[in-house]
Order: structure tokens, then sequence, then C-alpha cells
């Protein structure tokens, strides 16, 4: 039995015990830090989004695209003031949008395809009109959401 | 006698008015139906559901005649009355109304009056005009006497998905179009093609059917010199950049069709990059080879879109591993939707038949794709760092297990020496 009162063998088995604890400690603070600070590009792929733009931010005949989970959606204020949103993705061959001032419609350069303001499609090979997404402007605060 | 005296008394019933109000007894169809003669009764049973009875025009107003008086009399051609007009006579009939802008704007302002003129100048007007062929069509082969309905309406013979059939029903007819110069497969050809998909598999009504090409009422094939300007009714982007092309010239001096050198006229197949080059369904080979300038150009146009095409699906491939395994990868995503539009962009720029236009575009979309695929390793990286990570910790709190068991193991042991002691 004299194995069972050997220091070193105890010293060993104490040292091991307290770095193994003082290691867990590590381990599980490491990652409750990590959680707590917020990821740099963390979004939600729901049906709802809350645009980094302000209502003033868009003026009036004019268009901005915003990500949407991860495809493009864009955000026109048309020249009566209202703001309207709709996938920014044609429906000929998927390139994304953009929003012509000059036309005060929704053109496609790939293939010059042009949606009114209803998101319709009215020249060009886009077989479909856009899909369009429910703007809530609340307060400073512009919220997009999929469907009705 | 007794189907006289029927007509007789049905006739003597107010008479209908031949213009803007619905005919309050229309004599004409009154007695055509209760003749018993199926060859009489079949246009005034058809003419119920005529958009022509819905406005109001009786039968009076093509076939002529008197709606006042009864009887045969009513069927005097003193009276204007013609009968079933003639072939020539039917677009005299129909224009007479149909190119009057004045009178149209009181039922259809936006419908146009110029059929007649449009028909005048088409393959089957040039006809029907020079030889009085007896087989082209006049405005009603493709409008059903007595049963004209709105384009818009789908029943109707003139309807977007319906305009094939009824253009197929002579220039489908082998048996019918036998002695004339041109083919009966179109509508078949057209079935399969790009084109004929999206209307009759996806229902797209935006997609073109015959009259889109060869016009409607001036129906007639392209010219060689102008079927870029009919495809790019809706392809504008291409056909801009094909006019400005060194094929533009050369093709009408080929004496070839514009786009449907390469695409076909009906059997439009999809386009797609193997279209492109010089082997396997590469249509640049029919004319060019890897000697010639052409040849070179076609191969390397070839090469910057399989270039980016590959990059594109390598960085989306390896998006999609990330995000599968729980990484959040969606702004890269968002990204690479750019090197999509660069790709579709240079696939269009093919037209302009110079590899510098294309390269333009493939420039742009790789560097996008490329970001992204950076983005993608990253994102698989922190992964990996993450499982390594994971792995570490298991074994630290293995460890820590053990240590615990090795101690009290300790503890136990020395505690029963000291008692046996």
């Amino acid at each position: 039995m004299a194995h069972v009162d050997d220091p070193s063998r105890r010293r060993f088995v104490d040292w091991f015990l307290g770095g193994s604890v003082g290691a867990f400690l590590l381990a599980v603070l490491y990652p409750v830090s990590r959680y707590l600070v917020p990821p740099r590009a963390g979004e939600s792929a729901a049906g709802t989004v809350t645009l980094a733009l302000k209502p003033d931010d868009v003026k009036p005949n004019s268009g901005q695209i915003f990500k949407f989970g991860s495809r493009p959606g864009i955000l026109v204020r048309t020249a009566g003031g209202e703001l309207r949103a709709f996938s920014a993705v044609c429906t000929h061959l998927n390139c994304t949008v953009q929003y012509r001032p000059d036309l005060s419609q929704i053109w496609c350069a790939c293939h010059n395809g042009h949606f009114d303001l209803n998101g319709k499609n009215v020249e060009g090979p886009p077989p479909r009109p856009l899909e369009a997404f429910t703007v809530n402007a609340r307060g400073n605060q512009i919220v997009v959401s999929k469907g009705a | 006698m007794l189907i006289l005296l029927v007509l007789a008394a049905v006739l003597a019933l107010a008479p209908s008015p031949a213009g803007a109000q619905a005919p309050a007894a229309d004599n004409c169809a009154t007695c055509h139906l209760a003749i018993g003669d199926e060859r009489l009764e079949k246009p005034a049973k058809a003419y119920v559901e005529d958009i022509h009875r819905a406005k109001g025009f009786g039968c009076v107003a093509c076939h002529g005649g008197s709606e006042k008086d009864a009887g045969m009399e009513a069927m005097d051609p003193a009276k204007g009355y013609i009968g079933k007009p003639g072939r020539k006579q039917v677009i005299q009939v129909c224009a007479r109304c149909h190119a009057d802008a004045t009178f149209m704007k009181r039922y259809n302002p936006s419908l146009r009056v110029d059929q007649a003129t449009e028909y005048a100048t088409s393959v089957h007007g040039r006809k029907l005009a020079a030889a009085d062929d007896p087989k082209v069509a006049t405005c009603v082969s493709c409008h059903p006497a007595h049963a004209i309905r709105p384009p818009s309406d789908p029943k109707s013979s003139v309807h977007p998905l319906r305009v094939a059939e009824t253009c197929g029903a002579c220039h489908g007819n082998a048996k019918y179009m036998e002695g004339r110069r041109l083919p009966t497969d179109q509508l078949a050809k057209w079935r399969e093609s790009v084109h004929g998909k999206a209307m009759i598999v996806k229902g797209d009504l935006s997609a073109p059917t015959c009259n889109d090409c060869h016009g409607n009422h001036g129906a007639a094939p392209p010219g060689v010199t102008w079927v870029g300007n009919v495809c790019g009714q809706c392809h504008t982007v291409m056909a801009d950049l094909f006019a400005k092309s060194v094929h533009a010239k050369a093709f009408v001096d080929m004496g070839s069709p514009g786009c449907a050198t390469c695409h076909d006229n009906h059997a439009i197949r999809p386009a797609g990059d193997a279209m492109l080059g010089l082997g396997g369904d590469a249509v640049c080979a029919t004319c060019h080879g890897e000697g010639d300038k052409g040849g070179r150009a076609a191969l390397e146009m070839r090469g910057l879109i399989d270039g980016l095409a590959g990059r594109h699906r390598a960085a989306g491939a390896l998006l999609d591993r990330a995000e599968h395994a729980g990484m959040e990868v969606s702004q890269a995503r968002f990204d690479l939707n750019g090197a999509r539009d660069a790709l579709v962009k240079a696939r269009a720029a093919v037209h302009a038949f110079t590899p510098a236009a294309v390269r333009a575009e493939t420039a742009a979309g790789t560097a996008v794709a490329d970001r992204a695929h950076a983005r993608g390793t990253r994102a698989l990286d922190e992964l990996a760092f993450r499982r390594k990570g994971l792995g570490v910790s298991l074994v630290i709190i293995l460890a820590v297990i053990a240590g615990v068991l090795l101690k009290i193991r300790q503890v136990d042991r020395r505690g029963r020496a000291t008692e046996h002691g």
C-alpha cells in the first residue's frame, strides 16, 4: 500500500485535477463570451426584415436594393410618395433589377426587362411580375414582409 | 307554304336594329332556328355568343337586307341583301366598320382600325387579290363568322393560347397545303420550342406565338434582313449587339436569316453555353473552324463563360456546404448574385461576337465569385476551428472526469490506509 502515499503520484493527481478544472472553466467561459458578442453579419432568413434605412432616406422617384435573407429586394418610393417593395430578382433569368428614375420603372439590365411600379412585367422578356412585399413604415423604421 | 307562313308570322314581329341597340327580337335568327335546316340553324345558334351580337349588331349588319320587312322581302338584293359574302367581299364587309376609326371608337377606342390595310400586305391578302386563291385565309378563317370573341376571351380562336392551333389548322395540314412551297411542320416544331413550351406548359401568355413574329393581319414570313428586328421585340439587348456585330452584314450577304441562323425559327431550343465554341452542339462550328479568327474567338468566349460559370458554381457549392453546416453566409450568398448577373450579361454579350465584350462582363463576375469563394472558405475554416475546439473541450471534460475519479480513489485509499495503520 506504499504507493498510495507516494507524494509524487499525489502531486501529479492534484496537478492534473487542478489543470483540468482550469481548462474546463476556460472551455465553458470562452463559448459563453463568444455567444454574448453578436456576430458581424447575422440576419434571419425569415419572412420579415427591418431595413437599415429610414423612410426619409428614400426620396420620391427612387429605389434602393436591400438584403432580404440572401436574396435582393428593391424598395421604391413612387413619385407620389408611396413606399413599395418587391423581390429584386428578375423573373426572366434571376438577375438583380434596379430602379430607373428616368423611366419611373424597375428595370433589368441583363436583357432590358421592364416592370411597372406594381411589379408587373411590361416590356422585354420577363414572363411574370416581380414578387410583391408588404412595406410598413413604423416611425423611423421600414419593415418589409413577404406575403400580405 | 307552311314555312313561308311561319316566316311571315315571325318576321312580323318588331324589326331588329342594325346598330348599337341590342335587337328586341332577332327575326333572322328566329326563322333560321325554326326552319329545321341544320345548315341555316348553325350560324343562328353560334351567333348567340358572338361579340357583335353582344354589342347590338344583328345579321343585317353584315348580310344586308331589311329588318323592317317581313319574310323573303327582307332578303331583297335591292335592299342591300348580299347573302353569304364571297371571299373578297368578306374583307370589305368587315372593313366597313373595322376600318372606320370614328365608328369603332364608339365600341372600343383602343382597337386598331388598320386590319384591312395590313391584310392587303400579307401573303394571304396578296394571293387573294392577285389570284383569288380559294385556300388563303380571310377574316373569317381566323375569326370564325358568327362565333367571334375578343382575343382576351380564352375561348377565342385568337386568344394567345389558341393562335397556334388556329394558324396550324391550315399550316399544319399537309393535305390542305399541298402544292405550296411551305413546310407544314411549323406547329409541331413550335410546340417543342422554348417559346411553345413557355406558352403551353408554363401558361406564359407573353411567350411568342405565330402572330408575334409573323404579324397577324399582315402575316408574312420575316425577311432575311429584318429577322433581328422581330426577335428584338423581346430580346432587345441581343438584337442591339447583333445589329452592330460583324455577323449582321455577313449574314445578309450570305442570305442567312439573322438570329434564326443559329437559333432556328420555329424549333428554337433553349439557348445554352453548348451552342458556343467549336465542338459538339456548337453552332459556330457550322461556319468556323479552329484555324480562323471567328473559331478562335468562339473558343475564347466559351472559355471565358465556362470559367465564370465554374467559379460561380464552385463558390455557390462552398457556400451551400457552409450554410448546411450552420454557418451564417447569407451576405456572401447575397453578393454572389452579382456573379450570376455578370454571367447572364456575358452570355448576352456573346451576340457582339468579340471576346472583349464577353471579358468585360466575366472579369467583374469572376472578382465577385472569388470574393464569395474566399468568404465561404473562411466560414468553413471557422467551422473547422470550432469543431477542433469542441474536440479539445471534450478531451478536457473527460480529463476532468478522469482526474476527479482518480482523486476520489486516492482519497478513499488514503482513508483506508489510515484506518488500517
